[in-house]
This record gives C-alpha cells, structure tokens and sequence, in this order.
C-alpha cells in the first residue's frame, strides 16, 4: 500500500479517536446542565466545552485529510509530494493536540497578558488553542495543501476533482490565519471570526467534503469521472453562490450595519437549494444501484450524509434563519440543535462513509456487511436525531419564555433555563446522548475488527475499478 | 448539450464564486467602516464616561442603545487613550479566562451563562450590591467577578478564575461600552418583559 | 410578533423545507418505480408545501419582501427534483455510466 494510503489510515484511526474524545466530552458538558456540581472546581463547563467543541473540529479535518491522503495516490497515480513531511507532521499533528487538551483540562486559564494567549489558551471559540499550537496546525495545512498542489505539479496533470481541491485549498489555509489575532474590538473581533467559521464549514468546507464524496462515489457505485465532475462544479456554484453572502446571517446582530439583515436572510434562505438537490442526487444514485453495491456502510453513510445535510442544514436551519425569528432564537439551544444536526449531517457522515471504504480496501475485502456497522448506524444517528430534537424543544422553550416573554434579562434566562420543557430537553439530550455514545463505541469496534477474521481466512483480492 | 459539458458548469462556478466574493469585499470595507469605534454602529472608547440605556425607538422601529449625560465609572472620568487600554485588557481578560465558552457576546459562545450584551444595564446588580456591599454598580459587579463563587444566587455558579481587582474593572469597562453597541435591536425589548404571548 | 406566532412561523418554515424534502424523495423513488402512486404522493408532499408556503404569506407578520422570497422558494422548490433528474438522467445515459 502507498505511503499516503498508510498516513491516510492513521489520519483515519486519530480522527476516530478524537471522536471519541469529542464523545466524552460532549456527555461532561451534557451533564452540567443536569447537575451543575458536576466537576464544578475542577473541570468547568467552559473546559469540557471546549474540549468538545475543538476535538469536533480536529476529528473533521483529520477525517478530511485521512480520505485525501486515501485518494491521492489513486487520482495522480503516483506518491504525493512531500508525503516524508507530511508523515512527521501527523505526529506533531496528533501530540499539538494532545498537550493542548491536557494544557485545557491542567491549567485552564492564565493571567490577562500575551504570554496567556501564546501557552495556554486564546479564548476565542473553536479557534482557543494557544499560539504556539495554531502555528502548528497552519504549519501542518500548509504541508497538507503542498501534498495536493505539489502532487499535481509532479505529475503534471490535475483531474476537474483535484483542481477544484487544489483551489479551496488557498481560501481553506488562509481563512486560518483568522486564528491568531487578538482583536480588542469585540466587533471587529466577531467581523473576522465569522468569516473562519463560516466560510470554512459553509463554503471551504462543503466543497472540500464535496470532492472527497465525488471520490467515494466513484469508488464505491464506479460513476464516471465526467458526471461527479459535472455535478461537482454545479454544487460549487450553488454552495458558494448562496453560502459566501450567506455569510450576513451571522452579522444580524454583531453591530453591524442592518442592510446585513436583508442580504444576509435572502442568501441563507436560499442555501437549501443546493441540498435539496444533493437528496436527489442520492435517491438517484441509490436507486440506479438498486441499493446493490459491495460496501454497504460506506453506501449508507453516504445516503445518511446527503439526506443529514439537507435535514440538519437545510430544515433547521431554515427554521431560525429569517432575522425577525433570529432575534428570538439567537444563542439559544435553538442554534445548538441546528449546529448539531448540521455538522453531523454534512461532515460526520461523509467522514465516516470514506472510513469504510478505506477499510474495505486496506483489508481487501470484497464485500463488506455484517451487523455490526447497522448497530453503530442506528445508534449513531437515532442518538443525533434525538438528541436534536431534545435539544430543539429546550431551545424553542428558551426563545418562547427566556426572549420573547422574558426580556432576556439574567431573571429571563434563569427562568429559561427552568422552565419544565427546557429541563425535560436536558434530560432527554443525556439519554439519547448516551444511545449516541453506545453508537460510537460500536462503530469504533466494527472499524478495528471488521474483516480481521475474513481477511486472515481468505486472502481476497481488492474489488475491481 | 451544453449543460452535459462539466466544462459549462466549471465557469457557472467561477463566475459565481468571484461575483459573490467581490461584493463580500465591498461590504466588508463598509461594515469594517461602521464597526470601528466612533463609526455609526460603534461608540467611542470613551463612552464608558457616559450614562448608557436601551430603549425603543419609534422612528427605526426598533430597540436602539440611548448614550446619555456624563456617567463617569467609579466616578473617574477617563481619556480616549485611557480607555483603549481599558478595553485592550478587558478583552485579554475575556480571552485568558475563555468568558465565551460558558457565556454569549452579542449571542456568539456558549450557552450555560446569560448573555452578556446588555450585562451593564441588567437590574439584578442591585441584588448584587446588597449582597457584596457596593455602593455602585460597577463595584458590584468588580467584586463578583473578583470572587463569583461567594455570590452565587443560583444553582449554575460561576468559577473563580483568579480575577485581579485592575482586570475586573477593565472588564467592567468593556462590558459597558459592549452594551452601547447599536446591534440592531438584540437583544429585544431588553428588561422590558411581555405580557402577551 | 407574539411569541405564539414566532414559534409558530419557525415551525412553519422548517416544515416547508421538510415538505420539499418529502416532495423530493418520493418523486425520486416514483421516477425510478414508475410508480403513480408514490408520485402522486409527491404531489401531496408539494401540495402540503403549498399550503404551508400560503399560511406563511397570508397568516403571518412576515413583511413583503419575505413573503415574495417564500413565494420565490416555493416555485424554486417545484423545480429542483425534476430538473435535477433530468440532467442526472442525461449525463448517465450520455456516458453509459454504471456498470
């Protein structure tokens, strides 16, 4: 196997561990809102949160360099460039993360100066890991975008997939410099973070998740290059033709001026579209499959991603977008059930479905099944979808009783947060968060021992092109 | 045909793509232009020398931030210079102690804690100068955020986070010149609970 | 806007995007089953979003703009899957595509 496939699963095996982690930590942040003694003097809220919130980016973008890093070789037909780098920089990758989160959960937080902001923490949401460990993470993007420009540099040609890669690649590395600069205008602050966040999981993101699947595709239903190209290209269009002035519904209320209100509305109100035709994009290639292919999880995760997008972006979304209903709902539970349902429908699942694939390949597995990936499947996504929607109704029980009644005072949010709906919410997003866990446990035990025992019986040869 | 050839598409794609990011980047140099203090969302750093409210305003139809007569905090009015650098470790105090992971800022964080937007007009700080001895509010809410575990009214507490008496006030500092913001009316009618629902 | 009417309305649009979902998935599986009965259930999918669409605009204080946008959404909406469709079935049968 290639050098780049093998980095590709260890890039994999850490984004499912990190997974894990994200897991943990989102049951700890669960559980203070049940019991607020919880780990209170010891780990806050604010640090589990943390945790969870910054492993969910981590496992992603591993998860999205593990499936490159699967697919290059195959796309170039020779070794990506630079991959001696790119093996030392995943360990350095993988260590950053554990001192950060150890730096997080020991030390916490540090005195009001520079040096607090270099080794400790940068208290800036997603973006809170120190300094010196962000220079790390663009020193490991930088290497990363190498590998795919420099591959194609090598090899002199680039495919329409690998283009449009190459090119999200410059937007995708430059966003992140977002990361480092200390703004005291809390305004300004906002201005510039959102673009980092949103226009890397509404635009860098979606079209970087959208080759990854348009590879998938073709590995896992053998669809021509033409047509994912073809569809690729209309997605990028739609995606960032809705998503890059989509941008404004997160300058609704940051001070903004309000013209943001209506072009910020208008954009995001269309970004369903493009999702809408992804879920027929899928019916479509499930059904000229007749649901028939070799690697059944890797199929249905990327059913579950198509049909997740639309339902945790589209629908959600949707509900909380127009600005005189974001008013209400804004910082709420509301958005947590949205950001939930959404990035597990359009990152997680896909992540996942490349998993399988690689999987199949590693092992040389000419069909993969069993039960095991259906338990994980079930668990993982009837788990998400509860505890969506648990989270939905603590949220609309929120916006009705702490904002539109409340007048959003601290008594408002007190009474909120008490309000019998709002804590029935809670306790029912541990439970299903739990059913999720079980989820998880299971997927991360089909991953590491499906095909073991096939694959030392019988060895099969890797499944036709 | 021609929408069979990727070809079509790939220019959809980039034609698209660079209209929408040029007109990004003219409203950003406007938005950069309304947002910087003293621009026409955005106070002055010096506002924290003046009396601040919240109140509806017909003509916008809307809830609008009221900056009104000399409000000085702790009584000591300060320069413009004095109060940048208020605000510079305000915010190194926000970050350092990762305020936006429990609580929200004009609605971005997280959501265990109250939003903090209009936290300098919030009336339960007269609850807190019972509680901590203040004369004022602004020493009020020093002295929680100084030592919020020994002032907690409510089952959700509020760590120590080893808050210096210098960082506590320039956080203050920052929380009210954050409620004169104009942000469009969030949060709405502020302190003014409905009736009907 | 009562706070009744807010939750309302938020239901009431993520429920038309639901409904398009609906539409979608059932013209798809209808297409490919030949089956009147599922596409005249995505019909009903479509009409339900109709009607949602036309409560949005008749019922709540969505100012104009948003209810030309709803409106807009809702023809935008009709379209997407047979559109979709076709190009998918054009490029397919263009290219022999599936083994």
């Amino acid at each position: 196997m290639s050098r780049s496939k093998n980095l590709a699963v260890k890039y994999l095996v850490a984004a499912i561990l990190f997974f894990g982690v994200m897991t943990l930590s989102g049951l700890m942040s669960a559980a203070y809102y049940i019991q607020p003694d919880f780990l209170f003097g010891l780990i806050p809220f604010s640090i589990a949160k943390m945790l969870h919130i910054d492993t969910m980016i981590i496992w992603l973008l591993m998860g999205f360099m593990g499936a490159v890093y699967w697919f290059l070789p195959d796309e170039f037909e020779i070794e990506p460039a630079g991959i001696w780098a790119a093996e030392i920089l995943f360990w350095v990758f993988v260590s950053a993360v554990l001192v950060v989160a150890a730096t997080f959960v020991l030390v916490q937080w540090g005195p009001s100066t520079e040096t607090t902001l270099w080794l400790v923490q940068q208290g800036r949401k997603y973006v809170e890991a120190p300094r010196w460990a962000a220079i790390g993470v663009a020193l490991v993007m930088l290497v990363f975008a190498w590998n795919v420009v420099g591959t194609a540099l090598r090899a002199r040609r680039i495919t329409g997939i690998m283009a449009v890669m190459s090119v999200n690649m410059v937007p995708l590395v430059l966003l992140y410099l977002i990361a480092f600069p200390k703004i005291d205008n809390m305004a300004v602050d906002l201005y510039w973070w959102w673009w980092l966040v949103h226009l890397w999981v509404e635009a860098t993101w979606e079209i970087l998740i959208g080759c990854i699947m348009a590879l998938a595709v073709m590995k896992l239903l053998g669809t021509s290059r033409k047509i994912v190209e073809g569809w690729l290209y209309v997605e990028v269009s739609m995606v960032l033709g809705t998503g890059i002035l989509g941008l404004g519904h997160h300058y609704f209320w940051i001070g903004t001026p309000d013209y943001w209100l209506g072009i910020g509305g208008f954009f995001s109100a269309l970004e369903p579209l493009p999702l809408l035709g992804m879920v027929v994009h899928a019916v479509y290639d499930a059904g000229v499959h007749r649901m028939k292919t070799t690697n059944r999880p890797a199929f249905y995760w990327t059913l579950a991603e198509a049909f997740g997008n639309f339902l945790g972006g589209g629908v959600f979304g949707f509900m909380i977008t127009l600005p005189q209903l974001n008013l209400f709902a804004h910082g709420t539970q509301w958005t947590v059930s949205h950001g939930h349902f959404a990035f597990w429908g359009a990152y997680a699942c896909g992540v996942l479905s490349v998993c399988y694939i690689a999987m199949q390949e590693q092992r040389r597995l000419a069909v993969v099944n069993g039960r095991g990936w259906v338990w994980a499947f079930v668990l993982l996504n009837g788990g998400l979808i509860g505890m969506v929607g648990s989270l939905l109704v603590a949220g609309m029980a929120q916006t009705f009783f702490e904002r539109a009644i409340g007048g959003s005072t601290l008594e408002a949010f007190i009474a909120g947060q008490e309000n019998p709906w709002f804590v029935l919410g809670m306790y029912s997003r541990m439970f299903f968060g739990l059913i999720f866990t079980a989820g998880y446990l299971t997927l991360a035990w089909n991953l590491l021992a499906l095909g073991h025992r096939e694959a030392a019986a019988v060895a099969q040869p890797a499944p036709a092109e | 045909m021609q929408y069979d050839d990727p070809k079509f598409w790939r220019a959809g794609a980039i034609s698209t793509t660079v209209v929408m990011a040029i007109a990004l980047g003219m409203l950003t140099v406007d938005s950069l232009e309304a947002i910087t203090p003293g621009g026409s969302h955005v106070p002055p750093y010096s506002v924290i020398n003046r009396h601040i409210g919240y109140a509806y305003n017909g003509r916008l139809g809307r809830d609008m931030p009221v900056i009104g007569a000399d409000e000085p905090l702790f009584g000591k009015p300060v320069t413009e210079t004095e109060a940048a650098a208020f605000m510079e470790r305000g915010k190194l105090v926000i970050q350092s102690r990762s305020c936006i992971n429990c609580h929200t800022f004009m609605g971005n964080g997280a959501y265990y804690a109250p939003d903090l937007t209009k936290a300098w007009l919030d009336p339960a700080w007269d609850t807190w100068m019972a509680i901590t001895g203040a004369d004022t509010k602004e020493e009020a809410m020093v002295r929680f955020l100084m030592a919020p575990e020994q002032y907690a009214t409510w089952l959700r507490k509020m760590p120590n986070l080893g808050i210096s008496r210098d960082e506590a006030v320039a956080t203050v500092a920052y929380l009210k010149w954050l409620s004169s913001i104009d942000t469009n009316g969030f949060p709405i009618h502020f302190g003014r609970p409905q009736t009907s629902r | 806007m009562t706070p009744g009417v807010l939750l309302v309305t938020s239901v009431s649009l993520g429920f038309m995007v639901l409904a398009a979902g609906a539409y979608a998935l059932l013209y798809g599986i209808g297409r490919f089953r030949n089956s009147r009965s599922l596409l005249v259930s995505a019909g009903f999918a479509y009409g339900a979003l109709v009607l949602d669409a036309a409560g949005l605009i008749l019922a709540t204080p969505l100012a104009l703009e948003w209810k030309l946008l709803i409106a807009g959404s809702a023809v935008a909406y009709l379209g997407i899957p047979p559109l979709t469709w076709r190009y998918l079935q054009h490029t397919h049968r263009e290219e022999g595509a599936h083994p």
